[in-house]
């Protein structure tokens, strides 16, 4: 590749560039949305059911991780941290892309994801039994299908 | 693997005048040394003084939440992912990461093809007026873009770039860069869209030979 464009050339366009911002990047964006954000020392509980809801909404569109992230364009690590790892705090734009894909509220699913306050304890609570209820098994079994679709509701409701 | 360092030049505020720099076709553990020991606290000190100052969160910069250590681990390796940093005065001033094959064009006259795309690009705290007046350097970003221009070329594509804008960056695009304004994109947080030709870098690159 070229990059030996010369000094000049950079000066030139220096001389040319203004004031103005040159962030770009759809991951870059920072959503504006109606949560308050949880500081980041405050975000070492672990977040079971996120993780578990994620996985079971993929099984049940039967799509292998690297489909949805290609679906939804998310980072396929990143989806795999989401599902592994309970400690794991995705990135909010990440949050927003499943959030449209699941077809799930996103103040919703930033709440069960760690990243806002919860405003709904109820949603809270009811994250916490579907993660009682939903252990991860080969099959998307009748009670886990149960589960999901029960939280579902919940997130669905209106307020 | 080896990382070519080229010599550049950007323009140094107080002085008025070019200060040596380089372009590296890499983001390596120095760059992410340099994020997270130098960018980060000046992040958060420019942060606080908006905070005092009451500024309205929609003009805080939109990329204060970026993690470029795991942008970075998450396309070390991958040719599909060029990267390129800016170095200036032994400190990083800005960073790129490129993806070669995943988009495609969507200008009617070249719909289709491919292009390179620009996944993120940033520059420095201290070189962003809207964070520390007066910045220090300006020329990150015609920089980085001619990179990604050059990429293009390298791969093909004839100069024809494709990128997501924050908000508070489509007036450099627009009007610095001269890509196209596709508009917001309601898949992308209604991000604006903007694309290059292979006419509109070969203008860019005009440009700055005869300015």
């Amino acid at each position: 590749m070229n990059t030996e464009f010369d000094a000049e050339w950079c000066l030139n366009m220096a001389r040319l560039e203004g004031d103005g911002e040159i962030g770009a990047g759809t991951v870059a964006a920072d959503p504006i949305f109606d949560g308050e954000l949880i500081e980041q020392r405050q975000q070492d509980e672990p977040v079971v059911a996120f993780g578990r809801f994620v996985r079971l909404m993929r099984r049940r569109r039967n799509m292998d991780v690297e489909k949805l992230a290609n679906t939804a364009d998310i980072d396929i690590e990143e989806l795999v941290s989401i599902e592994e790892d309970p400690h794991f705090r995705p990135e909010v734009r990440t949050v927003y892309q499943l959030s449209m894909f699941f077809d799930i509220p996103r103040e919703s699913l930033l709440q069960i994801a760690g990243l806002t306050k919860p405003k709904d304890n109820r949603i809270y609570q009811e994250a916490v039994r579907f993660a009682a209820r939903s252990e991860p098994v080969a099959a998307l079994t009748p009670e886990e299908r149960v589960a999901l679709e029960t939280f579902v509701a919940v997130l669905n409701e209106k307020k | 693997m080896s990382i070519t360092k080229s010599p550049k030049v950007l323009l140094n505020v107080e002085w008025q005048a070019g200060e040596a720099a380089e372009l590296w076709d890499a983001i390596t553990d120095q760059q992410l040394a340099d994020w997270e020991a130098l960018w980060q606290p000046a992040l958060r000190e420019a942060l606080q003084r908006l905070h005092r100052e009451k500024v309205p969160l929609e003009r805080w910069p939109q990329s204060r939440h970026w993690d470029w250590r795991r942008k970075a681990a998450s396309i070390r390796g991958l040719l599909a992912n060029p990267a390129f940093s800016v170095m200036c005065g032994g400190v990083t001033q800005g960073m790129m990461i490129l993806d070669t094959t995943r988009r495609r064009c969507r200008i009617e006259s070249q719909k289709g093809k491919n292009l390179v795309y620009v996944e993120y690009i940033e520059n420095a705290p201290w070189n962003r007026e809207q964070l520390f007046k007066p910045s220090r350097y300006k020329g990150v970003g015609t920089m980085l873009i001619r990179a990604a221009i050059e990429t293009s070329v390298a791969e093909g594509f004839k100069g024809r770039l494709g990128l997501h804008s924050l908000p508070q960056s489509n007036d450099f695009y627009a009007n610095t860069c001269r890509m196209t304004d596709m508009g917001s994109d309601a898949r992308y947080q209604d991000l604006h869209y903007f694309e290059m030709t292979s006419e509109q870098s070969e203008e860019f690159i005009a440009r700055g030979a005869r300015s």
